[in-house]
């Protein structure tokens, strides 16, 4: 169905896709596998038309595709599904097919289509209400209304760009039954995933792209995770991160029935846990489960309606940003481009972010110039920023050296305890590798940290303790050792039963 | 009582009156923020709408010509400004601000520069009322709602078919869809850029029949910034309307009501200034504008400019 | 969200290996390079348009424009009017640029200037047995303190009700200049004047002239040093911190601890007091009275010049020159060659849109 030879793209001096051939047939699944950066994405843009090919030629059902944009890319039979939903969130689920239906005339028919997403919802096992607002949908809802509107809008090639990150375990289940029903009909899906388990599942053929180009292509019946997985990476896998059992030290942060109300509802179920010095709470989760709001609530961004925050011995339920900071709380949140960072500001600006208001870096209100000088040069050596001098832009940095900016800045200052929110969200292996260190050097000085991820993997590497947060509530911590992989992906999933948020 | 009810009446039609042209810049704006500008430059594209109409009709004589031209002199006025603002990215506010002065400054420039140095005294004949049959005869309601220049109605049936326009068809879906996820609607196969750009073109031949009624129709000659901020109180009036065309109506009709009051409140003799009475369109916006703000729901991508990444 | 904040530091890196010296003055001349050369770009490119508007009414514009430079420069009666009509753009125009900064679009420095007028006037007129050396500087500080209040109501209905700015700024321009004729036909008027205007005041009052027996008055000191402590405010204190991290990212400054309702309620109040300022200049430097709409066209100039500023404090001197000779000259062009004043709204509204619309191109390559 789907013919892609030597494809080829540049970002600047980046080649995302050097020559890269790909194929699938009707009533197939391909997996294409890969890490973060390694062309996926890219390869799937150009064949949607959302960012032209510099070389290289696609042949769809037999018609050769050039030139064209996502307009052209669905009339022809192709839907693609984004890692980031591409729904109107105020409107309806109808509102939102209609949106693309191609077919129809002028006027809309909300009736007609309502029905006909009743039907393909049927067909395929979807459950979806035509008449919801996508706002009051959960993320894994939200997904199957992106696949009804590109089944409705006749796509014979679905493109699934990591579909399963942020599904529960049992969402997963759902997705991949729809797959394979999907595929039933006759239609083929190219499964973009990194995650080795979901795509031997699933897939008959898997692709394997490392550094822009295909490393490998293989049958999934007789392929191995270790295989895949030496071919993603290139070499082996390196060695796990080394880490010296944690020294129990005194207690620095105990969070006591903290709750928070907003617009009346519960975003924080009541919330009861302790921090003991070289530390790290590892907190996993779906996204969207409270993880932002219990962060913020830890940083101070947001105050919680009951219960008390106590740091270092000290009452911080209702103290600012400023002083917890001046107690020793530091905070990486989620969002780098527009919260961590001013990235139109400069990197000597930026690592001065949290306390440029105290001496040494100002004085009765006047910025210090010398002593942000000072602190520039001192952390891009300690924390080995890659940047044109401390005046430049932080935008002009790349993805790692950004989160090495605030890496400096927040585990620069020796805090007792840091609060990081998906640190490692986008970056590539190398600068995910130095955060991690950097969190377990921080631990081994003495520090404790919060550690919030929606990945597994990441959890259950640096937890000492591991917790799980769901629908506003977090899980009873349990020890790394005691951890039972089984037993989080049920909590994860929302089974109510396994919570005792309270027990603690 | 009789005397009352003839006061009365006289209010109701000033009202509608002084709404029309509003409702017509509004249900321009309208589109304009609906597809994700904010619409401050309704303001200008009123005035051009007002210049140019009133220009075209006194140099050929035709009041008809004349709203026509008003409504291009408009679409050009906000091809300027959708250029500037969905394509260059150009802060929507600040140019919307921008494009008022420069459209000021240019009527006015042409007015005096195209007649040989000294502005015309343009007299028009506004069109006559336009009694509609039977319904006019009604009793009070039949003068009030039914007497009026043909413009007036047009105005309001306006309403209805921008209303369905939004509400039921593609287009419009499309266009509330670019207000709210360009992202979206952009991935659904539409250019949000040139949707954008059309909304504010559309939306400025609307605002330029506004300006056009107020020149044509109500005052019957054209001055220097005639508009005098009847763009910034129909963008109110949106506001206060919830983004909804008939809303948007609602909220002209407030202000109306609120000028025809401080016009006739002179004759009627009361104790407060003419001046304190002119503020009383703007104050009520503000205190309209506080009082719904909170819980008012705007375009969720209004203001931000579309990036194709 | 909005393109305009954006504009801060330096945007393009040196080349690797080559770390300059980091101190402010590298870092200013280079964001003054770059809003040099956008302004000088904006402004020709205005200047060109409307020549060709010059064409059509049938006029040279060559001539026009050799009238308006003659306006602008050609005595020294008529820099010294140019100086002085720049005086308030000046001082309106870097509170505008402040609050822009801050991604707080305030556009009410016309009422703002408004109400600064009535409150100077006021205190000149209040009769107060006080020389002259204190009624004077008190009627300034009036001035500043209403413009600083009216700005205030805006942040305050702003921030507490969830109003845009701009309406609210917006809407308070039409009171404030309003409320300029309800005191001149109440109890600041004059008995007797065909014009709405207030009496004259006392000549103690009076701003002192800068040169004994011209008419340039010490307004401009004012504007020179505003602009020099706004300059050193916004680069060099935590407040001018605060604003461009507010400006850069709200999700930025509230993740630092800034509070967005106080830190917008003091740069709204400083640009306030600055416009306030510019009125009680407007009144005690040129007019000796307070005059219906004096204050016309002020806001919006206020507003160019912060944006052919590139919202720099430092920058907003030579804008405001600009705009203030620009005026001058255009005075003098009617005059002499009859080509309408009211070009300059042309050439302003042109300028901005193209600095606008040069802003907003260059926010896309720093994303991309």
């Amino acid at each position: 169905m789907l013919e892609m030879r030597g494809i080829r793209k540049a970002y600047g001096a980046v080649q995302a896709n050097s020559g890269i051939d790909l194929d699938v047939a009707a009533g197939q699944i391909v997996g294409l596998l890969g890490e973060n950066g390694s062309g996926k994405s890219t390869l799937m843009k150009l064949l949607f038309g959302v960012v032209s090919a510099d070389a290289g030629s696609i042949l769809f059902k037999g018609q050769p595709l050039t030139g064209h944009g996502p307009a052209q890319a669905m009339a022809a039979g192709l839907g693609m599904i984004h890692q980031h939903f591409t729904l109107v969130e105020a409107m309806s689920v109808t509102e939102n097919v209609m949106l693309g239906a191609p077919d129809a005339g002028p006027w809309l028919s909300p009736r007609a289509m309502a029905q006909r997403i009743v039907e393909e919802s049927a067909k395929y096992g979807l459950d979806i209400d035509p008449d919801a607002i996508v706002d009051d949908l959960p993320h894994g809802r939200r997904q199957r209304v992106e696949i009804v509107k590109a089944i409705l809008r006749g796509a014979d090639l679905l493109i699934l760009d990591e579909p399963t990150s942020n599904l529960s375990p049992s969402e997963v289940d759902g997705l991949l039954a729809i797959m394979a029903r999907l595929r039933d009909q006759g239609r083929a899906i190219v499964f973009i995933s990194h995650k080795l388990d979901e795509v031997l599942a699933i897939c008959s053929d898997i692709v394997v792209l490392r550094d822009g180009a295909v490393a490998g292509t293989c049958k999934a019946e007789g392929a191995t995770r270790e295989g895949l997985a030496k071919m993603m990476v290139g070499r082996d896998m390196p060695p796990p991160v080394a880490r010296a059992p944690s020294a129990a030290g005194r207690n620095v942060l105990h969070v006591g029935q903290m709750a928070l109300v907003e617009d009346g509802i519960e975003r924080l179920a009541p919330i009861t846990f302790s921090l003991r010095a070289g530390e790290i709470l590892a907190i996993a989760g779906i996204d969207g489960n409270g993880q932002t709001e219990l962060a913020e609530c830890l940083a101070g961004l947001r105050l919680p309606t009951a219960g008390g925050i106590d740091l270092d011995g000290h009452d911080v339920t209702l103290a600012g940003v400023g002083e917890r900071t001046m107690r020793g709380l530091a905070y990486i949140p989620v969002d780098r481009a527009m919260t961590s960072l001013v990235t139109g500001m400069s990197v000597s600006d930026n690592l001065a972010l949290r306390d440029f208001d105290r001496p040494p870096l100002s004085r009765r209100g006047w910025l210090e110039r010398g002593s942000f000088a000072v602190r520039a040069s001192e952390m891009s050596q300690r924390f080995a920023i890659k940047m044109a001098g401390p005046h430049v832009a932080a935008r002009t940095l790349s993805g790692g050296n950004q989160q090495k900016i605030v890496l400096a800045r927040e585990i620069g200052r020796h805090p007792l305890v840091l609060i990081a929110h998906q640190p490692v969200w986008g970056l590539d292996p190398g600068a995910t590798r130095f955060v991690i260190d950097q969190i377990l050097a921080l631990r081994a000085a003495g520090g404790a940290v919060v550690y919030i991820s929606s990945s597994l993997e990441e959890v259950m590497t640096l937890g000492d303790r591991i917790a799980v947060m769901q629908g506003g509530r977090l899980s009873m911590p349990v020890d790394r050792e005691m951890a039972d992989l089984t037993q989080i992906g049920l909590l994860m999933a929302g089974d109510v039963g396994a919570i005792h948020s309270d027990a603690a | 009582m009789s005397m009352d009810i003839a006061a009365m009446a006289d209010l109701a039609t000033a009202t509608i009156r002084i709404a029309t042209p509003l409702l017509f810049a509004a249900l321009g704006g309208l589109l304009s923020e609906k597809a994700g500008t904010f619409a401050v430059g309704i303001e200008g594209m009123m005035l051009a709408g007002a210049f140019s109409g009133a220009i075209s009709a006194f140099v050929f004589g035709n009041v008809a010509l004349g709203f026509a031209l008003a409504a291009l002199g408009g679409a050009v006025t906000g091809s300027l400004l959708a250029f500037a603002t969905a394509r260059c990215r150009a802060d929507q506010m600040v140019t919307g601000l921008a494009v008022n002065v420069l459209v000021l400054g240019l009527s006015s420039f042409l007015l005096r520069g195209l007649f040989g140095g000294r502005a015309p005294v343009i007299r028009l004949t506004p069109p006559a009322a336009w009694p509609s049959p039977w319904l006019s005869d009604l009793p009070v309601l039949g003068p009030v709602l039914f007497r009026q220049p043909a413009i007036v109605y047009l105005a309001f049936l306006l309403v209805v078919p921008v209303a369905l326009f939004l509400a039921k068809t593609r287009a419009g879906l499309i266009l509330r869809a670019v207000g709210e996820n360009p992202e979206a609607a952009f991935a659904a196969g539409s250019d949000p850029v040139r949707i954008r750009m059309r909304a504010i073109i559309a939306g400025g031949a609307l605002a330029g029949l506004g300006g056009a009624v107020l020149a044509l129709q109500e005052v019957g000659s054209f001055t220097d910034g005639m508009t005098n901020g009847r763009g910034f109180i129909a963008l109110a009036a949106i506001l206060v309307g919830r983004w909804t065309p008939v809303g948007a109506m609602a909220g002209c009709l407030i202000f109306g009501f609120v000028t025809a009051l401080e016009l006739r409140a002179q004759s009627w003799g009361l104790p407060v200034s003419s001046y304190v009475m002119q503020m009383m369109p703007y104050c009520l916006a503000l205190a309209l504008l506080a009082g719904i703000s909170r819980s008012a729901r705007l375009p969720a991508s209004i203001g931000i400019p579309f990036i194709r990444h | 969200m909005s393109s305009l904040s954006g504009v801060d530091a330096p945007n393009n890196g040196l080349p690797p290996g080559k770390v300059a010296a980091f101190n402010t003055a590298d870092l200013l001349r280079r964001a003054l390079a770059g809003t040099a050369t956008r302004a000088i770009l904006a402004v020709a490119l205005a200047l060109l348009i409307t020549a060709i508007l010059i064409l059509i009414a049938g006029k040279n514009p060559l001539l026009a424009y050799a009238a308006l430079l003659k306006g602008a420069f050609g005595s020294l009666d008529r820099i010294i009017f140019g100086l002085n009509k720049s005086t308030p753009y000046i001082l309106a125009g870097l509170g505008v640029a402040l609050c822009f900064r801050a991604n707080v679009i305030n556009i009410g420095a016309e009422g703002q200037i408004a109400v600064g007028g009535i409150g100077a006037t006021a205190v000149a007129l209040s009769g107060l047995a006080l020389p002259g050396f204190l009624l004077m500087p008190m009627a300034l500080v009036a001035g500043a303190a209403c413009g600083a209040l009216w700005a205030g109501v805006a942040a305050f209905i702003s921030l507490k009700r969830g109003v845009h700015e701009v309406l609210c700024t917006l809407l308070l321009n039409f009171v404030g200049v309003l409320l300029v004729s309800e005191v001149l036909h109440g109890r600041l008027g004059e008995q007797g004047a065909g014009f709405p205007q207030s009496p004259l005041l006392p000549r103690t009052t009076w701003l002192p002239k800068l040169v004994a027996g011209t008419d340039l008055h010490i307004g401009i000191v004012l504007a020179v040093g505003a602009a020099l402590a706004c300059h050193i405010l916004f680069w060099r204190t935590t407040f001018g911190f605060r604003l461009r991290i507010m400006g850069a990212s709200r999700n930025a400054a509230r993740y630092v601890g800034i509070s967005n309702m106080r830190q917008t309620m003091r740069v709204m109040l400083l640009a306030g007091g600055l416009a306030g300022l510019a009125g009680g200049v407007e009144v005690l430097g040129v007019h000796y009275r307070l005059i219906e709409g004096f204050s016309a066209g002020f806001g919006f100039n206020a507003v160019g010049v912060a944006l052919l500023a590139s919202l720099n404090p430092m920058a907003v001197l030579p804008a405001g020159l600009f705009i203030g000779f620009l005026e001058a000259g255009a005075l003098a062009m009617q005059r002499e060659v009859g080509v309408p004043s009211s070009l300059v709204f042309v050439i302003q509204g042109l300028t901005m849109v193209f600095v606008l619309c040069a802003l907003g191109l260059r926010g896309e390559r720093s994303k991309v």
